[in-house]
């Protein structure tokens, strides 16, 4: 294809475009904190990846969104959608009744749960376990939560860190005695640390990240959920979840 | 826990529900500042002088350059020239581990270095740091201030048969100190209000706090303009300690 061809051909796409989807060209920041692999993480050539970036591409693709994911501080991640500096949020947010009452999700995309890392010598067997003991969190997550409501919002055995590799770190440096996070994460970061292991407390209930959008943005809200089904449908949800955690993909459920 | 408004937007029941951090951080913030400005200044005037050694004859004349001059310049141009927040960083995540580390700590290992981590990681770290920092900035403020006292006090009163450490003591330093007061002060002043990147490794002082009420509600002008005033409140006083001082010592220049 010579190159008037291809001008002429991209004009006609262009008008086609126009003439329907107009609030669709403008592409759309997708806020991601770049700390959370394999959910999402910077490679060596700076670039996000990550079951959460194939997942929104993938949407977005269905749903004939233009997307730009910008790695955002997962501490100020929820401040840059009420400011409009990002339109939508996926980081591995869970879906709880508090954040709903400020924000829409979409329908499930991954199913988690809270898994504690220790030390390999650690005796601890479920959060109770850790009664008195340092804690390390990210502030702000559910591991964060799962620990305040268990201990206390203000208990000083709670070391909160800016991100899940902070947290790693102060365990293995034995800064903290147990690290509380979502399973996708911490299982990654314990097979990476010898001297670290997973602990599985069984009452620890399941959980679901959602897409975050501001509160009332139905129309996009419904797009996001329409390109969810259609990559469920179509197998390549599966895939993407294949990939990163080299296991068949869990049935969600729809809300 | 009812939400209190204030002026209809403040929703001053969150700082309520974490008011133990935020004092707690208030006295953590003090403590941090005031070590690190006694530290810093013990530091800064072993430093500054060590620029200034001077020796006539062989060997102290080699002494005083490779020995003293050579690795202060070096260590006030390292502590100038790279940020705080990353020296933070490097000393409590690479250096501190080296020294006092569970399995194989240079100088602290063990059970005893564990509980050392564990209690006092983060605040050993800061510490350390901002006193690093602090006295290279100090030594500067010293070598100034001894470097504008006239050559001809030095001689007078070397010549009055006064030895060189009781010409400092005696005469040079109580005149420079008179110079150095505003110079020091503003100095203790940024201490204290860079002491809250101290935050990023998990040491609860006022950012810490606010971080965690911002992470747990995803609200940002309640936490961050309380401690903004607290932080105000402290710069303010320090302000005025500094201003009494200037006022009691700097008699003697204004005759």
């Amino acid at each position: 294809m010579n190159l008037l061809h291809k001008i002429a051909a991209s004009a006609g796409l262009l008008t086609l475009a126009l003439g329907s989807v107009q609030a669709q060209n403008k592409e759309l920041v997708v806020g991601s904190s770049a700390t959370y692999r394999p959910f999402a993480y910077e490679n060596p050539a700076k670039e996000i990846v990550g079951y959460d970036v194939d997942i929104i591409k993938a949407v977005a693709q269905k749903a004939g969104l233009q997307i730009k994911v910008v790695n955002t501080p997962w501490t100020g991640i929820f401040a840059a959608l009420n400011n409009g500096d990002v339109d939508l949020v996926i980081s591995g947010v869970t879906i709880n009744d508090k954040r709903k009452q400020s924000y829409d999700f979409t329908m499930p995309y991954f199913e988690a749960r809270q898994l504690i890392a220790v030390q390999k010598d650690s005796t601890a067997k479920s959060l109770k376990d850790l009664a008195g003991k340092k804690i390390g969190v990210v502030t702000g997550s559910t591991g964060d939560d799962t620990a305040s409501r268990e201990f206390g919002k203000t208990n000083p055995d709670i070391r909160r860190f800016e991100s899940t590799p902070v947290v790693i770190s102060e365990l293995v440096n034995s800064g903290v005695d147990a690290a509380i996070g979502d399973n996708g994460v911490i299982a990654f970061r314990v097979q990476e640390h010898k001297q670290l292991k997973t602990v599985n407390d069984p009452s620890f209930p399941k959980e679901y990240f959602g897409i975050v959008v501001k509160q009332g943005n139905k129309a996009l809200l419904d797009k996001l959920n329409a390109g969810l089904s259609a990559i469920k449908a179509d197998g390549s949800y599966a895939q993407i979840y294949k990939k990163w955690f080299l296991a068949e993909a869990p049935v969600l459920p729809v809300q | 826990m009812e939400q209190v408004l204030w002026f209809g937007w403040f929703r001053a029941d969150i700082i309520a529900e974490y008011a133990v951090l935020f004092w707690r951080g208030l006295q953590m913030t003090m403590l941090v500042t005031l070590i690190c400005i006694v530290q810093g200044t013990a530091l800064g005037l072993a430093i500054g002088m060590a620029r200034l050694a001077e020796a006539r004859h062989a060997p102290a004349k080699q002494l005083c350059k490779f020995a003293l001059r050579w690795p202060s310049t070096v260590y006030v141009s390292f502590f100038r020239g790279t940020p705080l927040f990353v020296q933070i960083l490097l000393i409590h995540f690479a250096v501190l581990p080296l020294f006092i580390n569970p399995a194989d700590g240079l100088l602290i290992s063990g059970e005893t270095a564990r509980n050392l981590k564990q209690n006092y990681g983060a605040f050993l770290s800061g510490v350390i740091a901002l006193t690093l920092n602090a006295g290279a900035y100090i030594s500067e403020i010293f070598r100034a201030g001894i470097q504008s006292i006239d050559r001809g006090q030095v001689e007078a009163s070397r010549s009055l048969g006064l030895s060189f450490p009781r010409t400092m003591f005696h005469v040079v330093l109580p005149q420079a100190f008179r110079r150095m007061l505003p110079p020091l002060g503003n100095n203790a002043i940024s201490l204290l209000k860079d002491s809250s990147l101290i935050s990023a490794i998990g040491l609860a002082e006022l950012a810490y706090a606010a971080r965690t009420v911002a992470g747990a509600y995803s609200r940002y002008w309640e936490p961050y303009l309380t401690i903004s005033l607290m932080y105000w409140v402290l710069t303010l006083g320090l302000a005025y300690v500094v201003k009494n001082l200037e006022a009691r010592y700097g008699r003697g220049d204004t005759r």
